[in-house]
């Protein structure tokens, strides 16, 4: 690849994330719905302990030995927000790539010399501000009810984790698009996927309460990591050296997905240039 | 004479039918019929031309395009275009490469126009500093200048297909594939697009054009492929297409006589020139005849009706069309 492709694509690639960003930006009624479920979800989850827990003393010290909090809102606050940004950036590169396919544009964008993975992870940027905003709406939550108060320092450690968490999520986002650009419809995949992710990767729970097997399976699981970590650095105050190891896999299952993410989408193109998928709605 | 396109049998199968996951995962031989939607084409389109693919609907006339365009691999068969091959140079192709192909879909409705050629421009890979300006000559040359800034959502279908036009024409390119670029314009917009289509050849463009519009083609192109069931069954200047029929002229009859003298009635007119439809509608023969002179064939009709005791009701004279050169290429009319 010559500098002017590398230039030009990294210009695409800005390009493509602003493209993404105006887009949302013109649906303000999908905000609105993301400042409803961020609390009314994790509120449920929390009545919930405190029904289950009788608001004894003991089981309140069980808690914080097994989270390393005792923070419970906040605890279940976090991983619902995650869960909820997850589920976004699950379904955001194989819907954008199939709006594109349905409105015509897949095919504009192909006749273009850019690179195919412009179009690919561009809009990956855009998913840091739907991060951003639910966050934002659980950090306001929780401490307007629950008093737990989340300083800019936590913030910015936080935002950190979730950077290094994007490309493993996003390339199982983007695996997903391979499908859809393959079968036309990735639905099933990605539900069973987010379940799976519900049911190991601690949302609402501590994976130490999982049997052994389950345990094993989380920690090959990138949202497991970033659930704990950002609970971490936002709850129990860890400065970032102390969960630099979980980033490190974090950031090396990215890296892995990536490619895989890569070579699939790779792979689907050309089905597509052969089949003449590229334009099918 | 350089060559923007040059295509040796190219050919696009396409698998009819579908092969299910369990019927892949169970290894079961593919049982699937093959469709050949282009079959064996040779194209071979000097700069600075507007060559033309007429043709019915289905007739592969899209598929050769999308090929051309690098949007579809080709079954068999070899293609240069702009001196690239078709298959490993694609990214270079698609430099110095326009195509408006799937219209005012392939827009983005909650983008500006600007913004839409913004997003493009990047992608075409036009310098930072000449984007600007290029994106507000190019507003202009399509008249859109005033909506510049207006949502895309809020256009009319010919102000949407302008815009697709604009930014096929973002990287300034040395060919502009156009699918069917007037279908679903008013009558004004087609005529306006038209006129584009000519400033773009007098700028030293490369057009390669479908249509199954025979005026447009016969308007705009400098040659002509004739396309049907995936082959090319004629190709040369519009002209030179029509004269290839023999005839100068073009007669349209309604005869109206018994059904039985048909055949005698349609042997004597064939001895004055060609016959090349033949229909029955409400009790009258409608008779298409290519010929040299009308003015010879008229009498001979209207005696020949007489001695079957029927009459002429009408009687059309048309100059030769590219219509009747396909009709006599293929048996039928273009669009049906």
């Amino acid at each position: 690849m010559s500098v002017a492709d590398f230039t030009g694509d990294a210009r695409a690639f800005w390009a493509a994330t602003r493209k993404e960003w105006r887009i949302l930006r013109r649906y303000p009624g999908s905000f609105l719905s993301f400042i409803f479920w961020p609390i009314a979800l994790p509120l449920a989850f929390v009545f919930q302990a405190q029904a289950f827990s009788g608001g004894r003393a003991d089981t309140a010290a069980a808690f914080a030995a097994r989270t390393g909090t005792n923070e419970v809102a906040g605890f279940l606050f976090v991983g619902w927000a995650t869960y909820m940004w997850l589920s976004i950036i699950l379904w955001g590169p194989g819907t954008s790539l199939r709006t594109e396919q349905i409105r015509g544009s897949l095919e504009a964008i192909f006749l273009t010399p850019a690179s195919r993975l412009v179009v690919l992870i561009g809009p990956a940027v855009s998913q840091l501000v739907w991060a951003i905003w639910i966050f934002g709406i659980v950090g306001i939550a929780v401490w307007v009810g629950f008093g737990v108060s989340i300083g800019p320092l936590e913030a910015v450690r936080a935002l950190a984790v979730i950077v290094v968490g994007v490309p493993a999520l996003y390339a199982i986002g983007a695996l997903f698009a391979a499908v859809v650009l393959r079968f036309g419809d990735a639905s099933a995949l990605v539900q069973a996927v987010r379940g799976v992710f519900t049911a190991l990767c601690g949302m609402s729970f501590p994976i130490v309460v999982l049997p052994d097997w389950a345990q094993t399976v989380a920690l090959t699981l990138p949202p497991t990591y970033l659930i704990a970590d950002l609970r971490a650095v936002l709850l129990s105050g860890s400065e970032l050296g102390r969960v630099i190891g979980d980033l490190g896999i974090l950031a090396a299952m990215g890296a892995v997905l990536a490619l895989l993410a890569i070579a699939a989408f790779r792979n689907t193109e050309q089905y597509a240039r052969r089949g003449g998928r590229l334009a099918q709605y | 004479m350089s060559l923007a396109i040059e295509a040796n049998g190219l050919t696009k199968d396409f698998e009819k039918g579908r092969r299910t996951i369990w019927q892949r995962l169970r290894r079961e031989p593919d049982q699937r019929e093959t469709f050949r939607a282009v079959d064996d084409i040779d194209l071979h389109v000097a700069e600075g031309e507007v060559f033309g693919l007429l043709g019915p609907n289905g007739a592969g006339k899209t598929t050769t395009m999308r090929m051309l365009a690098t949007l579809l691999e080709p079954t068999s068969g070899s293609a240069t275009v702009l001196g690239h091959d078709l298959v490993r140079g694609a990214r270079d192709i698609r430099r110095r490469l326009g195509a408006v192909l799937a219209g005012e879909r392939s827009l983005y409705w909650k983008l500006t126009a600007r913004e839409n050629l913004e997003y493009f421009a990047a992608l075409y890979h036009v310098p930072r500093a000449q984007t600007a300006e290029r994106i507000n000559q190019l507003l202009e040359d399509v008249q859109l200048t005033d909506r510049a800034d207006d949502y895309v959502e809020k256009f009319s279908t010919g102000m949407r297909q302008r815009l697709v036009l604009a930014r096929a024409l973002l990287p300034a390119p040395s060919l502009l594939l156009l699918d069917e670029p007037t279908v679903g314009l008013d009558p004004q917009a087609a005529r306006d697009l038209r006129e584009r289509v000519l400033q773009l050849r007098d700028e030293g463009r490369t057009v390669l054009l479908t249509t199954h519009y025979m005026e447009e083609a016969d308007q705009l192109c400098d040659r002509i492929a004739i396309v049907d069931h995936g082959r090319i069954v004629a190709l040369d200047t519009p002209d030179a297409l029509k004269r290839g029929l023999h005839a100068n002229e073009v007669v349209r009859l309604e005869v109206s006589a018994p059904e039985g003298s048909d055949p005698r009635l349609v042997e004597r007119v064939a001895t004055a020139g060609e016959v090349t439809q033949r229909d029955r509608v409400d009790g009258s023969l409608h008779l298409t005849v290519h010929c040299v002179s009308a003015r010879d064939l008229v009498p001979l009709v209207i005696d020949a009706a007489r001695s079957a005791s029927g009459e002429v009701r009408n009687i059309q004279v048309l100059p030769v069309s590219l219509e009747d050169v396909f009709i006599s290429l293929t048996g039928r009319a273009l669009r049906e």
